[in-house]
């Protein structure tokens, strides 16, 4: 088994260093060696994946004598698996997509490095070799986006990447020494081992080391997930490759929820930062959602998406759904890798023929002409409201009765009604002939996903967290004092339901005060055009900062 | 020898600031190759042997100095378009480091070859310097560009030189900043932070020196690129480093 293990991590390295000490003898066709090291690299992959769903121990190796350590346990063999396969998909794609690029090796070396980088990153058992992946990772990520050394454009976005990422390695080294300083060992089994047998046995300035280890593994893994303020290198690196666009989607972006799970056992601890992830977490969602809705470039549309899909991934993590995360991350992943590679067919293709049927989703959706013929708004209110929440208790309660003693549970649920009902409203405002047809569907649709959505979360649950008081712990540990949730979820609650009826009887009467709205709507998407002024603010202080480094050269003589 | 002056001495080997200009104005004057690389080897050397030699009771403002002074010359190097004058700030950077270790005893070895750690990416850079100023007039950045469509294989050289001088993994800087950081972290907690924040200037001029070399539009003129050899001989002296880093990793870390 040990072999295996070290097959996976260690092939992606060989390949790019047979690409590249043959490219020039080899030509376009050293292509073929990566392709070939990534599917064996991906097989054995499947291979150790399905020996971890078969309820073995996790495995640990230390590589001789020194501190690596390369640990495979149920995270490390799934994401191991999941970024071999979207590794493969995007170096089959890239044999023929970089066929005209110049640096057609160095980008296949590039790309088994990044391989290699983020493989090591999820297998890591010790404290060294994660930090040295992690802090790879966003070097390869750098050339990989500047793969066109003639864009200056590409290689300036690419370093916004580079010093994000390089800001975000800051916490993690911080949290690394702190462990190191407490525990005297780098291995993190051993660390996990003694934080689960005595949380609080050290203090760092005062707070107990796991709550400041977690706060710092946190702001790591936002700078790393582009949460909101450490976003705005992912909307504008779309100057590189399409096959990078989709690595970096599916894949690297997704690095903060892995870390946030490989250090569930120091988050267990700390309540208080699992709090305040949930509420970074849910600004970037909803600030990714609203920006993605404004762009009128389709790619940095995209990119936005992935922040406001980043923004849930570790809003998941904040109330203590470590394992929904992970599939989070798996679904998003493939679900953007796809919409990444196939995008310049589809803009090929619509080129010639937009595809589009004129029925009544298209006078709908693009043609803006909602249905004027009304179905009573209040029974379609109840429908709304009633419906998904219905679908959502039955699905979760075949699951687990138990489900619904846990606050984030009930906070799912509450996203996934808001989101039911609001696809029921939509419908609601459709022009179709058959009102009652459209909304059968829809509610179908939504039975399928719910359940979908809540056994394969479940079984996520199982594999990578099989102990129950362990998954009780982590939900627990994303609690609040049950008076304040309760009164919260109900004012929550409140506010979204007038705000439905509000809209459906305004609807209904045709009545609108457009004047006024539009002047607030024109003052708020002017901000939401200049994406909040962030990006301004940041090349502002950056111009200041070497400004200032300018004006210290002159003054001390460039010596 | 008086202890002031001593202090004095090591000052200027061990860059502090304003002691550090001497180091810088004497690497700008030279403009001979191996005697720039002789001078960054040498130079630091001598301070720690002077360190190590002598019995002087170090006073509490040196290390706050020997801070300010690295993240003085990390801050500076952000604008430096002139690739020696950069290695050259770029090792005052690091040098006012050891000051740590110094104060730390660790042992002279160790102190010898964290010295060497930084100088030798730089050394290989001071010859990749020269090889510009052959070819194109000067070592600057921002002048030409493009150089990874002129001259590939000097900019691919170019770029793991840089790499291996800004402290990326696996080059032995990497573990030394590393372990400075786990040194510090407990009893210093704003000594670490700035050290990463050193450390993550030294990132961003390293970026910014790369791009100002090899991104852009090829030269319409033809330069000779690296033959094998050359390439060897960065190749052999880089694997050396990586491979030194990790040996060095498992007797610090």
């Amino acid at each position: 088994m040990e072999q295996f293990i070290i097959v996976v991590a260690v092939l992606p390295l060989i390949s790019a260093l047979l690409i590249q000490l043959f490219s020039g003898r080899f030509g376009r066709g050293i292509a073929r060696v990566s392709v070939a090291a990534t599917v064996i690299s991906f097989l054995v992959s499947c291979f150790l994946l399905s020996w971890a769903l078969g309820g073995n121990d996790p495995q640990a190796i230390q590589i001789g004598n020194t501190s690596t350590i390369l640990l495979f346990d149920p995270l490390s063999s799934l994401l191991a698996t999941i970024i071999l396969g979207i590794s493969l998909i995007v170096h089959l794609y890239s044999i023929r997509y970089m066929a005209e690029e110049a640096a057609y090796g160095q980008f296949f070396v590039l790309l088994d490095l990044m391989t290699a980088a983020l493989l090591f990153m999820v297998i890591a058992g010790d404290l060294i070799t994660l930090i040295i992946a992690w802090y790879l990772v966003g070097v390869f990520l750098y050339f990989l986006l500047g793969q066109d050394t003639r864009s200056q454009t590409a290689y300036r976005f690419a370093f916004w990447t580079l010093i994000t990422y390089r800001i975000g390695d800051i916490p993690l080294i911080l949290a690394a020494a702190l462990l190191y300083s407490a525990y005297d060992t780098w291995s993190l089994t051993i660390i996990f081992d003694e934080i689960m047998a005595n949380p609080y046995a050290h203090e760092f300035i005062g707070l107990p080391l796991t709550e400041v280890v977690a706060a710092l593994i946190g702001l790591a893994a936002f700078a790393r997930s582009a949460q909101f303020l450490l976003h705005t290198w992912l909307p504008y690196t779309m100057d590189g490759p399409t096959p990078v666009s989709a690595l970096m989607h599916a894949g690297i972006v997704n690095a903060g929820g892995f870390l946030i799970n490989r250090f569930a056992p120091v988050f267990v601890h700390s309540g208080d930062v699992l709090n305040v992830i949930f509420i970074v977490g849910l600004i970037t969602a909803v600030f990714g959602s609203m920006l993605m809705l404004t762009q009128n470039d389709i790619k940095k549309a995209l990119g936005y998406s992935t922040m406001g899909q980043m923004g849930f991934m570790i809003m998941e993590c904040g109330i203590g759904a470590f394992s929904l995360a992970i599939y989070h991350l798996f679904a998003h992943g493939v679900f953007k890798g796809t919409m990444f590679l196939s995008a310049g067919s589809v803009i090929n293709s619509a080129r010639k023929d937009d595809g589009i049927p004129k029925d009544e989703l298209y006078t709908f959706a693009v043609e803006k002409r909602p249905n004027k013929e009304r179905q009573p708004w209040i029974l379609m209110a109840a429908i709304t409201l009633a419906v998904p929440l219905a679908i959502l208790i039955f699905s979760h309660l075949l699951i687990a009765q138990d489900y619904f003693q846990k606050q984030g549970a009930i906070i799912l649920l509450f996203f996934g009604w808001v989101t039911g009902a609001q696809l029921i409203f939509a419908t609601y405002r459709m022009r179709t002939q058959n009102i009652w047809r459209l909304v059968g569907l829809s509610v179908l649709s939504l039975v399928i996903v719910v359940l979908g959505y809540a056994v394969i979360s479940h079984a996520f649950d199982l594999f990578l967290y099989p102990d129950p008081a362990f998954r009780v712990q982590l939900y627990s540990a994303a609690s609040i004092d049950l008076l304040y949730f309760n009164v919260l979820v109900v004012i929550v609650a409140l506010i979204i339901v007038a705000g439905w009826l509000i809209t459906y009887y305004a609807e209904h009467n045709d009545y609108r005060r457009r004047q006024q709205r539009q002047r607030l709507w024109l003052n708020f998407y002017a901000l939401i055009s200049r994406e909040f002024y962030i990006s301004d603010i940041y090349t502002r202080l950056t111009r200041s900062l070497l400004s200032i480094s300018g004006q210290l050269n002159i003054w001390l003589r460039w010596l | 020898m008086p202890d002031a002056l001593i202090i004095l001495l090591c000052g200027i080997f061990l860059p502090l600031f304003p002691m550090s200009m001497v180091f810088n104005a004497i690497l700008d004057n030279i403009k001979l190759a191996w005697l720039r690389a002789l001078l960054l080897i040498t130079w630091p050397l001598i301070g720690l042997f002077v360190i190590l030699n002598s019995d002087v009771a170090w006073p509490g403002w040196l290390l706050p100095l020997a801070l300010f002074t690295s993240s003085l010359y990390a801050l500076r190097i952000l604008t430096l378009r002139e690739v020696n004058q950069w290695s050259g700030f770029l090792a005052t950077s690091f040098w006012g480091l050891l000051w740590l270790p110094v104060m730390q005893e660790t042992q002279a070895m160790l102190l010898f070859a964290y010295a060497l750690s930084m100088s030798v990416p730089l050394v290989l850079l001071v010859f990749l310097s020269a090889g510009l100023e052959q070819r194109f007039g000067a070592a600057y950045t921002g002048l030409y560009g493009g150089l990874a469509r002129t001259i590939p294989r000097f900019s691919g050289v170019l770029v793991i030189v840089v790499v291996a001088a800004i402290a990326s993994p696996l080059f032995p800087t990497f573990f030394i900043m590393l372990d400075l950081v786990v040194e510090t972290v407990v009893d210093t907690p704003l000594v670490a932070m700035v050290l990463l924040l050193i450390w993550l200037f030294w990132s961003w001029a390293g970026a910014r020196l790369i791009q100002g070399l090899i991104v852009g539009r090829a030269s319409d003129v033809k330069m000779t690129d690296l033959d094998t050899m050359a390439i060897s001989f960065y190749t052999l002296i880089l694997l050396a480093l990586a491979i030194g880093g990790v040996y060095l990793s498992g007797v610090i870390l």
